[in-house]
C-alpha cells in the first residue's frame, strides 16, 4: 500500500507543470555556464591562478569538463535547493488548498504512511534532479571540454587533482549532494504539513537556507557554536572530497547531521499531520 | 700620485677579473650554442605550501633562442622564470658587466662565484648571480632577482651531459610569501579562519628531473605553436 500510495505520490508531481521548471531551469543555466566558460573559460580561470602565476607557470589543460562541472555543482547547490522546495513544498499543502486533503486521509492507509510516501515521492523527485545535474554538468561537459585533471580553489590553498583520480569523487560528492537536497527537501514537506497554501512553505524553506547560509558564512566566533547543528553548514561538505587528503571524518559527521535532521523532519511531519484537524 | 696609482690598481684588477669572468661565461655559452635544439623527458615534483599536486611526467621542447615549451597530458606547474632567461641574458655580452666573487663548495664542488650586472637599468633582470663548476664550466647554482618576480634560486645537477652543460636536476626555489587565496572564490564556508591552517612557509621547491635528451634532432618550430 505504501509503494502503490508513493507511486500515485509521484505520478501527482509528475502531473504538475511545475516539477518540470527545476529540470528546464537547470538545463538553461548549465547551458548557459557551458558557453560562458567556452567563450571566456580562460580569463575566469584566471582569476583563480592570478596571484601564482606570478611566480609560477600552469602547463596544461585547466579549463576541462572536470573543471566546468566542479564550477556548475558549485554554482548551483545556492539554487537547487530553491528548485527542490518548488515542488516538495506543496505535497501536502498543495493537498488541502486544492481540497483533496480531506479525500487522500479517508484511503484505508495511516497517515503516517501517507507522510512516508510523499517523503519517498519528494525524494524520487529530488534523486531525479541531482542525476539530471550529474549528467548536464558531467557529460555535457566533458562533450564540450573533453577531459582533464582538476584544479580546485580551497580556502587552504590549490589542489591539483589527476584525471584518473576524480570521476569516484564526482559520484561520492553527488551522493552527499542528494543527502543535503533531500534534507531541504524534507524540511519543505515539514513546512508544509503545517500550511493551508503551497506558497508558505516554500519561502519559509528558502529563508530558513538563507538565514543558516549566513550564519554559517559569518566568520563571528559567536555563532562557532551553533555552525555545525546547521544543516546548511553540511549542504556545502560534497566540496570536500575534492581536497587531498579526503577529511572522512568530517564527511560523516556532515552525513550524520544531515540523515538527523531528515529523520527529525519526518517526525515533526508524521506527528503534525496525525494531529491535524482536516476541514478543508 | 700615490692615489692615482692606487685607482690604477683597482681599475687594473677589476679589469682583469672581469675579463676572466667574460672568458668563463664564454665557455659555458659556447656550450650552450653547441645546442640548437633538444626534446627530454622530465619529472616536476612541486613541493609549494598553499598548493597539493602529485609529480607529472612531462616532455619539454627547446630550440635555441628562446622557444620552450611543455608537452603534459595534466596540469603541470612550473617555475615562471629560470628556464631560458640565464642563458638568453649572459649571450649577449653587451648587456652586462661580470665580475668575480668568493669560492663556494657545493656538494664536493668547488665553484666560484660570479656576479652579473646588467648595463641598462631598463631591463626585467636586475642581478644575476652563477656559481660556476670551473673545472668543468657548468652553473652549479643560479640566482636571479627580476623586477617581475623577484628572486629565483636553481641549484642544478648534471649527468651524462655534463659535457654540452644540461642538467639532469633542476631545483627551483620559489618565493610563496605573495601567494594569496581569493576569498570570493573560495567558497569554504565549512571552514571559520581559526580552522584555516596558517602557512608558515615561505619558499618551495620545484624539481625538474630530466632524462632521455635527444639534442639536435632539428626541432620544428610548429611544434611550438602548436597547443597541448
Amino acid at each position: 500500500m505504501l509503494l502503490r500510495n508513493t507511486y500515485n505520490e509521484f505520478i501527482k508531481i509528475v502531473s504538475k507543470p511545475r516539477s518540470f521548471l527545476g529540470f528546464g531551469a537547470l538545463t538553461i543555466l548549465i547551458s548557459l555556464i557551458i558557453f560562458a566558460m567556452k567563450m571566456d573559460g580562460e580569463t575566469i580561470v584566471s582569476f583563480i591562478t592570478a596571484s601564482f602565476e606570478q611566480t609560477l607557470s600552469f602547463n596544461g589543460k585547466i579549463v576541462n569538463g572536470n573543471l566546468i562541472a566542479f564550477i556548475i555543482l558549485q554554482m548551483l547547490v545556492v539554487h537547487i535547493p530553491l528548485l527542490v522546495a518548488l515542488v516538495t513544498g506543496d505535497l501536502i499543502s498543495g493537498e488541502a488548498a486544492m481540497g483533496t486533503i480531506r479525500m487522500l486521509a479517508s484511503k484505508p492507509i495511516s497517515r503516517t504512511k501517507i507522510v512516508f510516501s510523499k517523503f519517498l515521492a519528494g525524494a524520487i523527485y529530488t534523486l531525479l534532479l541531482t542525476i539530471w545535474l550529474g549528467i548536464l554538468s558531467l557529460v555535457v561537459s566533458h562533450l564540450v571540454f573533453g577531459s582533464g585533471d582538476l584544479i580546485v580553489l580551497n580556502s587552504d590553498g590549490l589542489v591539483i587533482l589527476q584525471e584518473a583520480d576524480i570521476l569516484w569523487r564526482f559520484g561520492l560528492g553527488f551522493c552527499v549532494a542528494f543527502l543535503a537536497l533531500l534534507t531541504v527537501a524534507t524540511l519543505s514537506i515539514c513546512f508544509s504539513a503545517f500550511a493551508e497554501n503551497s506558497i508558505g512553505p516554500i519561502v519559509a524553506t528558502m529563508a530558513v537556507i538563507i538565514v543558516f547560509t549566513i550564519i554559517g558564512s559569518l566568520d563571528v566566533t559567536v555563532f562557532d557554536s551553533i555552525k555545525p547543528y546547521l544543516f546548511t553548514t553540511h549542504m556545502a561538505s560534497w566540496r570536500s572530497f575534492f581536497e587531498d587528503p579526503i577529511p572522512f571524518e568530517s564527511i560523516y559527521q556532515s552525513i550524520i547531521v544531515l540523515i538527523i535532521h531528515i529523520v527529525l523532519l519526518v517526525l515533526i511531519t508524521i506527528f503534525k499531520f496525525n494531529k491535524k484537524d482536516i476541514t478543508s | 700620485m700615490k692615489k692615482l696609482v692606487v685607482q690604477l690598481l683597482i681599475f687594473t684588477s677589476v679589469s682583469v677579473s672581469a675579463q676572466t669572468a667574460n672568458a668563463v661565461i664564454d665557455n659555458i655559452n659556447s656550450k650552450y650554442n653547441a645546442v640548437k635544439d633538444y626534446t627530454v623527458n622530465a619529472n616536476i615534483k612541486a613541493d609549494i605550501p598553499m598548493i597539493k599536486i602529485l609529480p607529472n611526467n612531462v616532455k619539454i621542447y627547446f630550440k635555441q633562442k628562446d622557444k620552450f615549451k611543455i608537452e603534459s597530458k595534466g596540469i603541470v606547474i612550473v617555475p615562471k622564470q629560470g628556464f631560458t632567461e640565464l642563458n638568453n641574458f649572459i649571450s649577449n655580452k653587451s648587456k652586462y658587466t661580470a665580475v668575480f666573487g668568493e669560492y663556494l663548495t657545493i656538494g664536493n664542488v668547488k665553484t666560484r662565484l660570479i656576479n652579473i650586472i646588467p648595463n641598462e637599468s631598463s631591463g626585467d633582470i636586475v642581478l644575476a648571480k652563477i656559481w660556476v663548476d670551473m673545472a668543468k664550466m657548468v652553473i652549479m647554482k643560479s640566482q636571479i632577482t627580476t623586477v617581475s618576480n623577484g628572486t629565483v634560486n636553481v641549484d642544478y645537477t648534471y649527468g651524462d651531459q655534463v659535457s654540452r652543460g644540461l642538467p639532469s636536476v633542476m631545483k627551483f626555489e620559489i618565493d610563496v610569501k605573495k601567494f594569496k587565496v581569493p576569498k570570493s572564490v573560495a567558497a569554504d564556508i565549512n571552514k571559520s579562519s581559526a580552522s584555516k591552517k596558517k602557512n608558515t612557509k615561505t619558499k618551495g621547491t620545484i624539481t625538474i628531473s630530466l632524462s632521455g635528451y635527444k639534442i639536435n634532432s632539428g626541432l620544428n618550430d610548429k611544434i611550438f605553436t602548436k597547443k597541448n
